[in-house]
């Protein structure tokens, strides 16, 4: 699909559209929703900076490319004054004192955020079912669920409600929805958007990025949000991506990793799907490696440890008086231990117990440093695999959507279909989702820092398969 | 200390399918070679940012406070503390 945002763009300055008109119509829709995919609209805001645009335009003034284009945002984004809730109980009113660094960037450069969008609680899930606001339903199927827990951004894109959402991936979060819903999402290098304002899952994979319906409105997104940042120390410098340096593909040799084709719990059409995409891209004369890799229960073991260690530290602050609706006890452990276990939902509670276990003396060295250790060796791994390859190919999930209903029936299972989004999440590489190749997409992934390899090879894919 | 305390979750027990997963760490063979630490993102000391106080606006100072969950006469009220 073409850029949305260029064509919007043009649309409001050949006067085509007003920009009030688009705003209106975009909240119109996302007000009137079926999908559960809206916690919060954000009218009066909306309206006024929509209004702002049209003066400018009408004023003969020059408007930049994202001014006046509507956008989404997960719930778990400050933008001063609004409800920022992570689809929780604890913060359902809970307002933003201040702004992300991310979203401030993107209203800078005029784009309009109309929507705080529902997600898993405090990105804990995989379905986006473990919310206040209801569970989200799958755009192309809605017995289905959206995935998660970006899962609400996930359908505002696909059911265009908004041009393009920011949503944050942990462990997946943004391109396993994005494959169920059949629209590219990615997942920058980490640190190369300031997580500042991003309420914290797990902080050493947290990352911010983009949900949209074409490759170069996520290049256009990218660009704006990146960048160094004072108020987020673990974020880096990076170049900006040009549309020319994405055009023409560069990339000889691509890898895939054999244990995730072989496994025994990826569906048969989404093996079937991936191998003969596979066979394409050979036929474009590009050499294709077979990848030895880590095992799937590693995978997920390991960044489930150090993702529940992580949350079980960053939420300690929400007990009712730093944070969170309060309920009152008897004294003031009681008050804490009231209004945590009242107000965090059960999956919530499974990982900060799960957290708290494995920091605590007798299991911090048989699990959470071991799962450290073992995190060490799978950034090797990719380091090694990188010397091969510039680009690893792999499904996003090995099963297409379950319904509405089961993950939450099975947690265990619910964490095993984050088999092929974790890792590249424990190596902090750039990895995009695109909506080809198997029912739930393909990820592209390369080395640290290599965005921009990335999505050449999605436009190459584009193309190709 | 049980996880009920230090997760400050009445009746918290461990999960059985969250136990399954630490089963395959401790399970798993691993170097602990402390030289191979590739995620290293310390920030270098030459790096900091500049340790200064910034005044929050006073719409910020505004939103923290009705984010307080409870206030009374003008003050904050914090929960009841534990004597003795």
């Amino acid at each position: 699909m073409e850029s949305q945002i260029k064509k919007i763009h043009q649309q409001l300055v050949s006067k085509e559209i007003t920009c009030t008109a688009l705003v209106q119509g975009k909240l119109d829709l996302l007000q009137q929703n079926t999908y559960n995919s809206v916690n919060s609209t954000l009218d009066v805001l909306a309206l006024e900076l929509a209004a702002k645009v049209d003066a400018k335009i009408a004023n003969g003034e020059t408007i930049g490319l994202l001014e006046g284009i509507p956008f989404g945002i997960k719930d778990v984004y400050m933008l001063q004054g609004t409800y920022t809730t992570a689809s929780s109980d604890l913060l359902k009113n809970y307002k933003s004192p201040y702004t992300a660094t991310a979203i401030q960037k993107l209203l800078d450069a005029g784009a309009i955020p109309l929507v705080k969008e529902n997600c898993d609680s405090f990105g804990h899930g995989s379905s986006s079912e473990n919310t206040i606001f209801g569970a989200v339903k799958n755009a192309v199927n809605p017995e289905l669920v959206a995935g998660g827990s970006s899962g609400g951004s996930a359908v505002n894109v696909a059911k265009k409600y908004t041009v393009f959402s920011i949503g944050g991936d942990t462990g997946g979060s943004i391109r396993q929805p994005a494959g169920y819903n059949h629209i590219y999402g990615f997942k920058p290098t980490y640190g190369r958007v300031s997580r500042y304002g991003l309420m914290a899952y797990a902080s050493s994979t947290d990352c911010v990025g983009p949900l949209a319906k074409s490759i170069e409105d996520i290049r256009i997104v990218l660009n704006v949000m990146s960048g160094k940042d004072p108020k987020d120390q673990t974020s880096i410098a990076s170049t900006e991506i040009s549309e020319e340096a994405i055009s023409v593909s560069s990339i000889k040799t691509v890898g895939y990793f054999k244990n995730f084709i072989e496994s025994e719990a990826i569906d048969a059409k989404i093996k079937a799907d991936f191998l003969a995409a596979i066979e394409k891209i050979k036929a474009k004369g590009i050499e294709v490696k077979e990848l030895d890799f880590f095992k799937s229960d590693i995978l997920v073991s390991t960044y489930y440890t150090l993702a529940m260690a992580e949350t079980a530290s960053n939420l300690s602050r929400l007990d009712g008086t730093n944070y969170g609706n309060r309920i009152e006890g008897e004294n003031l452990i009681d008050t804490y231990a009231v209004t945590r276990s009242e107000n965090f939902s059960e999956e919530t509670k499974r990982r900060i117990v799960g957290g708290n276990q494995v920091l605590s003396q007798g299991f911090s060295e048989g699990i959470y440093l071991k799962g450290l250790a073992l995190r060490d060796q799978i950034s090797q791994n990719f380091s090694k695999d990188f010397e091969e390859v510039d680009i690893v190919l792999s499904p996003v999930t090995p099963s297409t959507p379950p319904k509405i209903g089961d993950s939450l029936k099975d947690p265990l299972a619910m964490y095993l279909s984050d088999a092929y989004t974790v890792g590249f999440s424990l190596g902090q590489l750039p990895t995009l989702t695109v909506p080809q190749g198997t029912s739930t997409g393909l990820q592209i992934t390369a080395a640290k820092n290599n965005d921009e390899l990335v999505l050449q090879f999605a436009n190459f894919l584009k193309d190709t398969i | 200390m049980t996880v009920d305390i230090l997760s400050s979750i009445k009746g918290a027990q461990p999960s059985e399918s969250v136990n399954q997963l630490f089963d395959v760490i401790k399970n798993a063979s691993s170097n602990d070679n402390p030289s191979n630490n590739v995620n290293y993102n310390c920030v270098s000391v030459s790096d900091l940012r500049e340790d200064v106080v910034i005044e929050s606006s006073a719409m910020e100072k505004q939103l923290i406070l009705e984010n307080f969950p409870n206030k009374k006469n003008g003050f904050l009220v914090v929960a009841k503390v534990i004597e003795g």
